[in-house]
């Protein structure tokens, strides 16, 4: 079993193709899962910081030109964060494929 | 202002994690916040954000997972640490006794729901910002005439137009007709009904309301030739024109007339009422003004709109002025008619401002017996738990520390449980307005808002240091030494802890009885109102509102004949008995009141405020109205015969008495003259209630529809097919008649005659639901305290029966203590009511306040339910057997 929790691993792929402030990883969260499914913005920012800890993403160094709000920071994944990242999806593949087998959900196997 | 909780639950965060990500985590928060549109949407986020950030709080410090970083910064634990580790510790105790928190949950949600529910009603009426620019300066004007017995009566429009053009300390003043008028749009040949307002020109200036699209009126469009314009509301706007802005400035046929739409109200304005969609001027012609009548007939309100900087007393000195010349120049009419004025929404709310004040009243106490019951249970729970304080205590805690602890502990469970009340007022909240309209008007309506949130809160908050206050000080004024000693004996910790319980107790028997009395009297009112005989006979009948356009009807007698026709047609259908004609049903107020002189009188004798009221033959006998004396109305009183009226029994009694008053003429002016008309009474029919039944039936004058004609009235129908099927039969009949006339309004005459109860029902049916709640709660109440003190003196039953004691001694003794506790109550109850039932006086019919029967009733039952609720728990402490009980300690 991983010890990931599902909220660290939406923010790692919210952030995996691209620097992201706070806001945008809500919004990149409600446009891959829909409206009302990001968590509270405590929540989410008490993950950040243990994220951040655990060396999964950190400040990104480099902030778009467009950031005019010097209160928002960009976060990043780090080697490590992508690394966990790409472990975590494949074991979900692996898990979806289990379940494709065991008609739990449609769609032709691969 | 919920980035202003957020920002101060964020100062109970850990430092490290406020100064890394306070600001942005606000940032986000606020941006979330205002990019979701207001409605459910809004209030489920700002709840979740809410509690993420509670939650946050609670576990901010795992995150990092280091354990002894809370001393790392060196010297002592800092105010906020103290604090968000009580309420760790609350949050864990709690949770390791999850019965005890769920019941305390529970309760709490009971009481601060429906406080809340309450509450969102009086924000509705009371609080929530009338859509009008500066409201403050609105007020509504008023006649008054102390021979009629009016204290805010419509106004004559010419007085209103008197008082625009002479008091000064009004910037304007407008009218509105009192009557929504309903006209037939016939539109892809299919008739709708649309209800209109008839105001003055200066209507939406004076309120200060502007169109969306378009226009308001102008004053000169208040008169006859430049009256053919239209307002739309918004809802119809959007309905009939597809919200299209361009359909401003174009002519449309309404009712046979075409008219210019000259605007379009604002979303959520629909003043005077919530069913207006059209406003049009009133059309009046010019020379009104010098009429009789316009001063006369009473059927507009007037708003006024205070000039700034003046005060309601200055205003109202001018007012008394041009009053008082207007009592001398038109003696006729304005001989005795006074005038006043008040805030715009003292009127509006002055029928809902006193029920809502005594449910106000009724859910405090819940909220208290509530709180009270919680306290109770925390004061066992504290007792259960007087070892692990005393060993804190040993330990060198500090009492305001524990005293501390148990308040956060309180707090907690307030919060939780005025979160759940939340959502239970909103519950109560769609249940309240199934009974009754929340809100004013065409002005506001109920809604869950900011203050509405804050009032939770701060009720939460209070109810939480009111029954956290007890229990806390009990626990840490705890004697060390004693509770150590004590401690091995299970939970006990003194006669002092049983005592405040049994107290409490007490005063939950009070509140409770407080409760159950007044919804004891509630009962007995609607009882009575229920009881009283309405005049006439609601079974199988119902009734159709219907007007009769003059587009396709110019005559009159092309009317006459439709009612006749319509009536004839009825009743030769299978299943319907007899139809008739009213001008405005039964408890469902008058149409218009006048004062009359009979011929003969001396000057000085005068009728006044007699009810007038249009009628067939068909009525009288649809609805049973018994023909008392003389005759009904036959097909010889035909429009151009001679006048003839039948009055009702209380007119008979109040008017005439001792003399006979079949034959006498009646007209009704003040002082007849040649152009007065006079009626002859021909007939006495039973009285009939108008408006409720509360009040008993007035003098009341019915005249003849075929004589004094009119296009609106209702149809009564008598049927033997039930409401549904009875109603498509009179469809049925006008399709057929004249497809092109709808039914405004069908009403069985039963829900009329519900609805005249209605406020009586609301609010029976609330205090019942709290009188109900507090029985309840003072139940369980009394079944803890005697389970407690079973469980503390289980030791001392088993000795006394293993000395020979019977078990049925044990239980009268133990009930002999309920009994003392739930007197004790009783009694006190008995005497709050006493002095607190009068607030119920004005609710109330045919019984009195305090009203022995229903007291005696109360306090049997309140006795019975509470002395049974006691007789479980001391039935089972008497049922141990000796020895195990001795053994359990």
């Amino acid at each position: 079993m991983s010890d990931m929790t599902p909220l660290t691993y939406r923010i790692l792929l919210a952030l995996a193709d691209g620097d992201r402030h706070g806001y945008g990883i809500i919004k990149e969260i409600e446009e891959q899962e829909g409206m009302g499914t990001a968590p509270s913005t405590g929540a989410l920012y008490l993950a950040l910081q243990r994220m951040e800890g655990h060396g999964l993403i950190r400040e990104s160094p480099e902030r778009p030109p467009e950031a005019d709000d010097a209160r928002r920071r960009y976060y990043r994944l780090t080697e490590q964060g992508r690394a966990a990242a790409e472990e975590e999806s494949a074991r979900l593949a692996t898990l979806v494929r289990a379940a494709r087998a065991k008609k739990l959900l449609a769609g032709g196997g691969s | 202002m919920s980035p202003r909780l957020i920002r101060l639950l964020l100062r109970f965060a850990p430092s490290t994690f406020r100064a890394r990500y306070g600001e942005e985590l606000l940032t986000v928060h606020e941006a979330r916040i205002a990019e979701r549109p207001r409605g459910p949407g809004l209030w489920w986020l700002v709840t979740r954000e809410v509690v993420g950030m509670v939650w946050v709080l609670a576990r901010a410090r795992r995150g990092t997972g280091r354990i002894g970083e809370r001393n790392s910064r060196g010297g002592g634990a800092s105010m906020l640490d103290t604090t968000r580790q009580d309420l760790r510790f609350a949050a864990r105790t709690l949770w390791r006794n999850p019965g005890f928190a769920v019941a305390a949950v529970v309760v709490l949600s009971l009481g601060i729901g429906a406080v809340s529910a309450i509450f969102t009603a009086m924000n509705a009426f009371l609080f929530r910002p009338l859509p009008f620019a500066d409201a403050d300066r609105l007020v509504m004007l008023y006649e008054t005439n102390p021979e009629f017995g009016w204290q805010d009566a419509q106004t004559a429009p010419a007085n209103a137009l008197d008082w625009r053009e002479q008091v000064e300390a009004f910037e304007d003043i407008a009218q509105y007709s009192d009557f929504v008028d309903e006209v037939t749009h016939i539109q892809d040949g299919e008739p709708t009904l649309l209800s209109v307002s008839t105001v003055s020109g200066n209507f939406f200036d004076v309120l200060g309301v502007r169109p969306v699209v378009g226009r308001g009126f102008r004053w000169e469009e208040t008169w006859d030739g430049a009256d053919d314009k239209v307002v739309l509301s918004h809802g119809l706007w959007l309905s009939m024109f597809g919200g299209d802005p361009a359909v401003v400035g174009s002519l449309v046929d309404m009712a046979g007339t075409t008219v210019e739409i000259v605007g379009v109200a604002p979303q959520g304005f629909s003043f005077p009422s919530d069913e207006v969609q059209l406003w049009t001027p009133f059309g009046w012609a010019p020379e009104n003004r010098e009429a009789l009548w316009f001063r006369r007939a009473h059927f507009t309100r007037a708003v006024g709109r205070l000039a700034p900087g003046v005060d309601p007393a200055t205003a109202d000195a001018e007012l008394q002025t041009v009053v008082g010349r207007l009592q001398q120049d038109f003696p006729a009419t304005n001989q005795v008619m006074g005038a006043g004025f008040m805030p715009l929404r003292d009127f509006l709310v002055k029928e809902v401002r006193p029920p809502l004040r005594l449910l106000l009243g009724a859910v405090v106490l819940l909220l208290l017996l509530a709180c009270t019951n919680v306290a109770n249970l925390m004061l066992v729970r504290a007792s259960d738990r007087s070892r692990e304080v005393a060993l804190r205590f040993a330990l060198g805690a500090r009492r305001r520390r524990v005293a501390g602890q148990m308040l956060v502990e309180s707090l907690m469970l307030a919060l939780v449980g005025g979160a759940l009340g939340l959502g239970l007022a909103w519950v109560g909240i769609r249940g309240m307005s199934g009974l009754t309209d929340l809100g004013i008007d065409g002005a506001t309506d109920v809604a869950l808002d900011h203050r509405v949130l804050l009032f939770t809160l701060v009720a939460a908050a209070s109810s939480g240091f009111l029954f956290g206050t007890v229990p806390a000080l009990w626990a840490s004024r705890g004697d060390v030494g004693q509770s150590l000693k004590d401690g091995s004996r299970s939970g006990t910790s003194g006669r002092g802890g049983l005592r405040t319980v049994r107290l409490l107790v007490t005063a939950e028997v009070a509140l409770a009885l407080l409760l159950v009395v007044a919804a004891g009297h509630m009962v007995r009112t609607f009882d009575s109102l229920r009881k009283v005989d309405p005049g006439f006979r609601t079974e199988g009948a119902l009734a159709v509102q219907i007007t009769v356009p003059p587009a396709r009807y110019p005559e009159r007698d092309q009317v006459l004949a439709f009612w006749n026709q319509f009536e004839e047609a009825l009743q030769g259908r299978p299943g319907i008995q007899r139809a008739g004609l009213v001008g405005r049903l039964p408890l469902a107020g008058s149409s218009w009141s006048s004062q009359f002189q009979a011929e003969g009188w001396p000057p000085d004798r005068v009728g006044f405020e007699i009810l007038h009221r249009r009628a067939d033959r068909g009525y009288f006998e649809t609805l049973d109205i018994p023909l008392v004396r003389g005759r009904s109305f036959e097909s010889t009183d035909g429009p151009d015969d001679p006048l003839v009226v039948v009055i009702n029994e209380t007119f008979a009694s109040e008017h005439f008495p001792g003399e006979d008053p079949l034959g006498q003429k009646i007209a009704y002016d003040r002082a007849p003259d040649e152009s007065s008309i006079w009626y002859e009474i021909v007939g006495i029919v039973g009285d009939q209630a108008q408006t409720t039944p509360r009040e008993p039936a007035r003098a009341e004058v019915f005249e003849n529809r075929d004589q004094d004609w009119g296009r609106t009235a209702w149809i009564v129908v008598r049927g033997a097919l039930g409401f549904e099927a009875t109603l498509s039969t009179v469809r049925a009949t006008l399709r057929e008649m004249d497809p092109l006339i709808p039914v405004a309004e069908s009403r069985s005459l039963r829900e009329v005659w519900r609805q005249s109860m209605a406020s009586e029902e609301f609010i029976l049916t609330l205090l019942g639901v709290f009188g109900t709640v507090a029985l309840l709660l003072a139940s369980v109440g009394i079944y803890g305290v005697t389970a407690q003190a079973a469980r503390r003196h289980t030791r001392e039953i088993g000795i006394r029966m293993a000395l020979g004691a019977r078990s049925g001694d044990i239980l009268r003794l133990m009930m002999a203590q309920n009994v003392a506790v739930v007197g004790a109550g009783l009694g006190v109850g008995l005497a709050a009511a006493w002095v607190s039932m009068r607030a119920l006086s004005s609710f109330l019919f045919g019984i009195a306040p305090n009203d022995p029967p229903t007291l005696g009733a109360v306090v049997i039952l309140l006795g019975v339910v509470a002395l049974l609720a006691g007789y479980v728990p001391a039935r089972r402490a008497t049922a141990v057997d000796p020895v195990e009980s001795i053994r359990v300690e």
